[in-house]
């Protein structure tokens, strides 16, 4: 029965995982970003463009972070990635084009 | 080459009905399927909150409300705490069972605070703004959408608090890691989630 998580572990769609030091390093990457994100917030005279792509920009990356080495998927499967990714980019369509039907372009260049 | 790797998946699910014929844990890909779902929840929830944002014809704004340092607070909360669910996961797999259900406690606990903070933000809208889920645009939008991820997290405590119990009462051990694997894909997805809030829809003016 040992064997059996073992077993999940490593052929149930999981190729391997980060070890604990990388673990504790994504953290402390995470910590950097958030404190870079909201220090950002506090800069005086920052054009709103320049604001909004650097906010966006430290989001994915710490996106990316949870998601690759917290969740794994930078080592499991194929199937698996393609099942959060998949979803995950019909959801950021989502998000556009209710942007682009409401005309809330918050995030995006105002047409003349 | 397919072949054998074919065989070697049909192997797997004779010794472990939760190994399918793609030599994949069905939970597992039960669980991606589940946070894929979720995802385009949370997409429309975020694409309504920003299609409306600026459309309100009464109540305050979101700027106006906002307590920044407390959100910033609450999500260091739940990146901390995405840190000590995966090494409540290393400990389960080196059968430190005792550590793990510490590291899983600790997530739970930092789970926990980040709901009473996220609890005293609605009172505080509530109570300070006259801000209510029926005040304007931004307050269904924005009620609705940081709601649903908060039930999220609370569900997530929960899950988590069951397996501190079993770890407790001997009944986890690592056999269980595949268990206690998805219980942290979970709430990793409930921080990814609060990584897209905090930026969108608190710190983006």
């Amino acid at each position: 029965m040992a064997d059996h998580g073992t077993t999940a572990a490593t052929h149930g769609g999981g190729g391997g995982h980060a070890s604990v030091k990388t673990y504790i390093n994504v953290a402390i990457v995470l910590a950097i970003i958030t404190a870079v994100e909201v220090a950002t917030l506090y800069i005086p005279g920052i054009p709103n463009w320049l604001l909004v792509t650097s906010l966006l920009a430290m989001s994915a990356l710490k996106f990316y972070l949870v998601v690759g080495f917290f969740m794994h998927l930078k080592y499991d499967h194929q199937i698996m990635r393609s099942l959060f990714v998949g979803p995950l980019i019909i959801a950021i369509a989502i998000i556009l084009a209710l942007m682009a039907l409401f005309s809330a372009f918050l995030l995006l260049p105002r047409p003349h | 080459m397919a072949d054998h790797a074919a065989t070697h998946a049909v192997a797997h699910a004779i010794h472990d009905p939760n190994i399918g014929n793609t030599g994949l844990d069905h939970r597992k890909m039960g669980m991606w399927a589940f946070l894929g779902s979720d995802c385009m929840f949370f997409g429309s929830l975020i694409g309504t909150y920003l299609a409306y944002k600026g459309k309100s014809i009464s109540g305050p704004s979101p700027h106006d409300v906002f307590d920044i340092p407390l959100t910033s607070y609450s999500a260091a909360l739940l990146l901390a705490s995405s840190l000590t669910m995966v090494l409540a996961l290393a400990a389960l797999q080196d059968n430190r069972v005792k550590v793990a259900a510490r590291w899983l406690l600790a997530t739970a606990l930092m789970g926990l605070h980040f709901v009473l903070n996220q609890v005293y933000e609605f009172w505080s809208f509530v109570h300070h703004y006259d801000l209510t889920l029926s005040t304007s645009l931004f307050g269904s939008s924005f009620f609705v959408l940081t709601g649903f991820h908060g039930a999220h997290v609370t569900g997530g405590v929960l899950w988590l608090l069951i397996l501190v119990g079993l770890a407790w009462r001997g009944q986890l051990d690592r056999r269980d890691y595949t268990k206690v694997e998805i219980a942290g894909l979970y709430w990793h997805f409930v921080d990814i989630v609060w990584i897209a809030i905090f930026t969108i829809i608190y710190l983006i003016p």
